[in-house]
Formats: structure tokens, C-alpha cells, sequence
């Protein structure tokens, strides 16, 4: 999508979103509440128009081809939305019809994607009496059950024990594998992290895109610790001279340790750990310290947070 | 508009509205209650005595009746004046489940999920108008038939060709279902605007009373029922306030409305 934008009156929910969602990923949305990750998803959807901007899903162009996009994406809305007279089993053939699905291939889906989210032994209970996890679980076999090829996912694992929200991973990892693009809005960093392909980090406009790692060394200059044998040289002493090598750009000591900014970590961390060792340190142990994707939310969605060398990734 | 898709949402609000039991209550119990009242009374004259000196204001009644017995006159005035009656059941029932519909969907947040699917808004109403309103009329249908019937057997079975004349049939085939639609509709805006089912169900007045009114009026003008033209008249009436209604829902009931001001 190209230059999306909506506005609800005079408040403008959305201004100059533009990313793209290829086959067999999974486009993570971040972003605060208000930030516009349903408005999004709801344009995305077809359900909602832009007031600005261009979107095409799978060569359709949004508007013009709408009943199209609904039929080939899946989208499980930030609530459930079940029916909750009906059983679950009833749910999902009430939707599955109104995907288009008849006879066998219906029961054949109900019972499949009942079986998915693990609820067939309790298919033909009313959804009414369900917790919060099975009716979130009944609206992600919904949101699969026409096999969409693109799916958009609201929070898929917020009311899910940890057991259950594991096997949703898995299975948008399964769907993602299976050449389905999919857009996947969440608070939950860690899972952003561990599932999606890429990320963008919304707040009423993209504050930033790109891969887990590439957001990771957005946020701040990244810096190499090196853990010194404290016995062999003055730390301090030795982070002073560093500053004169042309890919170090700032040096210093801390409990013992250095923190050195380079270049560029990756080309330039065995030239650094050379020099140290010519300069008589013992080196114990080299990582690159990268901002955690929450670190690099929070700073963009305007929170600032304090640096934790306690957060330092092995490089 | 698909209608395989506007089966499909019948049958699951169908199915909905058979497992509340209150809402079947609701259906049911103004039915009865309209239908038991003049039974009673055309039984309390059968097995009373009837002293035409004391008739005194209701005379007027069996004027409108000269060819029979004051007796059978009076209870043909009852039977059909009370028939009137049976359009509040059209005008109350459906807006009550209309409107438990669409809030209980707004609450449930359901809509969403609905919309994104295939089908178009026109059909998401249709199926559920339809559902809202084929219980009222099923029920007033019943409810005609039995009354009739009943009527007959206790009292004379020319009661009969009164309740099941032809300015009756007309207005059981036309007039009933289009104040149904007309009470559905009105469910389904008021419904989209405000939060509770029984604030919803208030505004059924705007139905209710002028059926009243006309009930009301028609007892104290002395005439017993309805005349086929006032049949055709009230059909085209409805008819121009469903054109009405249907103008303010086609802005109120746009998908995006629906989603953002609803979902």
C-alpha cells in the first residue's frame, strides 16, 4: 500500500502508511492504542475506505474489486465477535457459508480448523460458556477456516494461557509457511520479534520498518562491549586511546569493561580486538549491545528509556 | 442479492432467536393476550343472557349488525372489532427482536467479523428483517386462524365469515407483513443509535399507537371493522413510511457507518 491515509472527521487517524506484504511473510504492526493498527487492518480488509492512498491485495485494487478482497483474506477482529447462542461448530459454519462454502468442503473446514485450535471435543458447546482463550480461539479457526491467502491477525494471542498462545505461533509460522501473507497487529514485542518477518512501528504515520534485527540497531549507535582480564591494562587508559583509530567512534570505560561505538560492528570488531590485544589487553569476551525491539518502541512512540548494558546480545 | 446468502443469516438468526426464550415469550404473549380478550367476552355473552334493554351505549354495535340476532350481533361486533388488535402484534414483536438483534450484535461485537466476510449489507438485513419478522407474522397468522376458529366453535359459526373475510385476508397478506417490515426497520435505526434494547423497543410506539388510535376510534365510531378500501389505504401508508425508513437506513446502514460507528 502506497500513501494511506484516513481521516474520522477532523482527527486524522492515519497519514502516509506505506508498506508492502509479500507471499509467505508476516508483517508485524506495532503501535500503541490509537495508533491506527485497526484502522489499517480495517482498510487492508476492505471493510473500511481510505481517504487517501493506493492499497492492492493479491492484483486487487482496494474499492473497486472490495467483495474480491474479503473473499480471499481472513481477518480475526480485535474482539471475538461470536455469536454466543450458537456452538462453536454452528460459528464456524454460519461464517463458512457466508465465505462461500457448501456441503463437504464446509463440515470438512469445521472439522479441521476445530481440530487446529484444539476445540472438538468441545464443538457443540454454546460459545456463551466458553473462556476468554476457547472464544479466541473459536474466532482464529473462523478467521482461517476458507483458507484466505491473506490473513490479518488483531492481538491472536492476547487472552491465551501461554500453551495455547505457543501453538498459535506455530501455526501462523505454518500458515506463513505455506506462502500466506499475513498482517499481524500486536503489543506483545517478544512475539513481534520471535514470528514476524517485519515489522513497522505505527503511531498515526510508519515511525519505522524493517526486520526485527534492522529495528534493533535503529534506535541508537550500536555498541561493542569488551569484557578485559582487569589485571592486564588500565581500561580507562586504553578507551582514551582508542579514539584515535578512524572506525572507532567513541570509546569508554565501565566497570572494567569497554564500551567501543565502530563503524560498522561487523567489519569492524576483529580489526578493534587486534588492536587490543597489540595494545596488551587480555580480551575475555566481545558482544555487540543492541537496543531490545522494546527499547526502540518505546523511544519512537516517544517514551524514552534508560540504557540496560544488562540487555547486551552475544553478537 | 445473493439469495443463498440471506438464507444463511435467516437460519442463524433463526436459530438465535429459538434458543432465547424470552424473546419467544415476548412473541408469544401479546398474541395470546390479544386473541384471549374477545374470546372471553364473546364466551361470557354465549353463556350469559343477553337483556337487549340494558345494552344501553353499545347499541350502537349491533347497528352495525341489523340482519342478526342482538345476541350474535354484539359478538360479532367484539370478534371483529378486536381484530384491530392483531395489528399491534406486527407492530410490537418485530421491533423487539430487530432491535435485540442489532444491539445484542453491537454489544457482541459481531458485526465486524460479518462484514468482512463476502456477503453485502443489503443481504446482512435482509436475512435478519426477514427473521425478525417472520415470527410476527406467523404468529398473527396462528393467532387469526384460531381466534376464528374458537370463536366459531363457542360461539356460532357465523362468527366465522366475519373473521375470515375477505377485507381480513387482505389485510393478513399485505397489511401485516408490510407493518412488520415497517416495525423492523424502525428497530434497525433506532437500534443503530441508541445503547439498550428497551429504549430501542419505546420507540415501537410510533408504530403502536396509531394502530391504537384507529382501533380506538373505530370502537367509538361504531364501526366493526375495517372496510377493504381503509385495508388498501393502510397498505400504502405503511408502504410510504417503509420508503421512508428505507432512505434513513441506506445512510445509517452503510458498512463504514456500521464499523465505526457500531462495530
Amino acid at each position: 500500500m502506497e500513501g494511506l491515509g484516513r481521516r474520522f472527521g477532523i482527527v486524522t487517524a492515519l497519514r502516509d502508511v506505506s508498506f508492502t506484504v509479500r507471499a509467505g511473510q508476516i508483517y508485524g504492526l506495532l503501535g500503541p492504542n490509537g495508533a491506527g493498527k485497526t484502522t489499517t487492518v480495517r482498510i487492508l480488509a476492505g471493510l473500511i475506505a481510505p481517504s487517501a492512498g493506493r492499497v492492492r491485495v493479491v492484483d486487487l485494487e482496494l474499492g473497486r474489486d472490495n467483495p474480491q478482497i474479503r473473499s480471499l483474506t481472513g481477518i480475526l477482529t480485535e474482539s471475538p465477535g461470536l455469536h454466543d447462542r450458537l456452538t462453536a461448530r454452528q460459528n464456524l459454519t454460519y461464517y463458512g457459508r457466508l465465505y462461500g462454502l457448501t456441503d463437504t468442503a464446509l463440515r470438512t473446514a469445521v472439522d479441521r480448523y476445530l481440530a487446529v485450535v484444539g476445540l472438538t471435543d468441545a464443538a457443540d458447546r454454546r460459545v456463551g460458556g466458553y473462556s476468554k482463550g476457547m472464544r479466541q480461539r473459536v474466532a482464529i479457526a473462523r478467521a482461517l477456516l476458507h483458507e484466505p491467502r491473506v490473513i490479518y491477525l488483531d492481538e491472536p494471542t492476547s487472552a491465551l494461557d501461554p500453551e495455547a498462545a505457543k501453538s498459535i505461533r506455530e501455526l501462523v509460522a505454518t500458515l506463513r509457511d505455506e506462502g500466506r501473507s499475513i498482517v499481524l497487529c500486536t503489543h506483545n514485542l517478544d512475539e513481534a520479534e520471535r514470528v514476524c518477518d517485519r515489522i513497522g512501528i505505527l503511531n498515526g504515520r510508519l515511525l519505522a520498518e524493517g526486520t526485527p534485527a534492522e529495528l534493533r540497531r535503529r534506535g541508537r549507535a550500536a555498541a561493542t562491549r569488551v569484557a578485559l582480564d582487569g589485571g592486564s591494562v588500565d581500561a580507562s587508559a586504553l578507551a582514551a586511546t582508542l579514539g584515535s583509530l578512524p572506525f572507532v567512534r567513541n570509546a569508554r570505560a565501565e566497570g572494567g569493561d569497554l564500551w567501543v561505538e565502530l563503524a560498522e560492528p561487523r567489519r569492524d570488531t576483529p580489526e578493534l580486538v587486534r588492536e587490543l590485544v597489540t595494545r596488551g589487553a587480555r580480551v575475555l569476551a566481545v558482544a555487540e549491545d543492541v537496543a531490545s525491539l522494546e527499547q526502540v518502541y518505546l523511544e519512537l512512540v516517544g517514551e524514552r528509556v534508560e540504557r540496560d548494558p544488562e540487555g547486551a546480545r552475544a553478537a | 442479492m445473493r439469495l443463498s446468502l440471506v438464507a444463511t443469516v435467516f437460519g442463524k438468526e433463526w436459530r438465535e432467536i429459538g434458543s432465547n426464550r424470552l424473546l419467544l415469550a415476548a412473541v408469544a404473549a401479546p398474541a395470546v393476550i390479544f386473541a384471549a380478550i374477545p374470546i372471553a367476552i364473546v364466551g361470557f355473552i354465549e353463556v350469559n343472557d343477553l337483556d337487549v334493554n340494558q345494552l344501553g351505549q353499545i347499541a350502537v354495535m349491533l347497528a352495525a349488525f341489523p340482519d342478526l340476532p342482538p345476541k350474535l350481533a354484539a359478538q360479532g361486533f367484539i370478534v371483529t372489532n378486536f381484530m384491530a388488535y392483531f395489528l399491534l402484534i406486527p407492530a410490537m414483536v418485530p421491533i423487539a427482536i430487530a432491535s435485540q438483534s442489532v444491539i445484542g450484535e453491537r454489544q457482541a461485537r459481531s458485526l465486524e467479523p460479518q462484514l468482512a466476510t463476502p456477503i453485502e449489507v443489503s443481504e446482512l438485513l435482509a436475512g435478519k428483517t426477514i427473521a425478525a419478522a417472520l415470527p410476527a407474522v406467523l404468529a398473527t397468522w396462528a393467532v387469526w386462524v384460531a381466534y376464528g376458529l374458537i370463536n366459531g366453535a363457542i360461539a356460532d359459526p357465523r362468527l366465522l365469515r366475519m373473521v375470515f373475510s375477505p377485507q381480513w385476508m387482505v389485510a393478513m397478506a399485505t397489511l401485516v407483513p408490510l407493518i412488520c417490515v415497517l416495525s423492523v426497520l424502525l428497530g434497525v435505526i433506532v437500534s443503530s443509535r441508541v445503547g439498550d434494547p428497551r429504549t430501542a423497543q419505546q420507540f415501537g410506539a410510533f408504530v403502536v399507537l396509531p394502530i391504537i388510535a384507529i382501533a380506538v376510534a373505530q370502537f367509538l365510531g361504531g364501526q366493526a371493522t375495517f372496510s377493504m378500501s381503509q385495508v388498501l389505504i393502510g397498505d400504502l401508508v405503511v408502504l410510504g413510511l417503509i420508503g421512508a425508513l428505507l432512505v434513513i437506513g441506506s445512510w445509517a446502514f452503510d458498512r463504514e457507518e456500521i464499523l465505526t460507528r457500531l462495530g
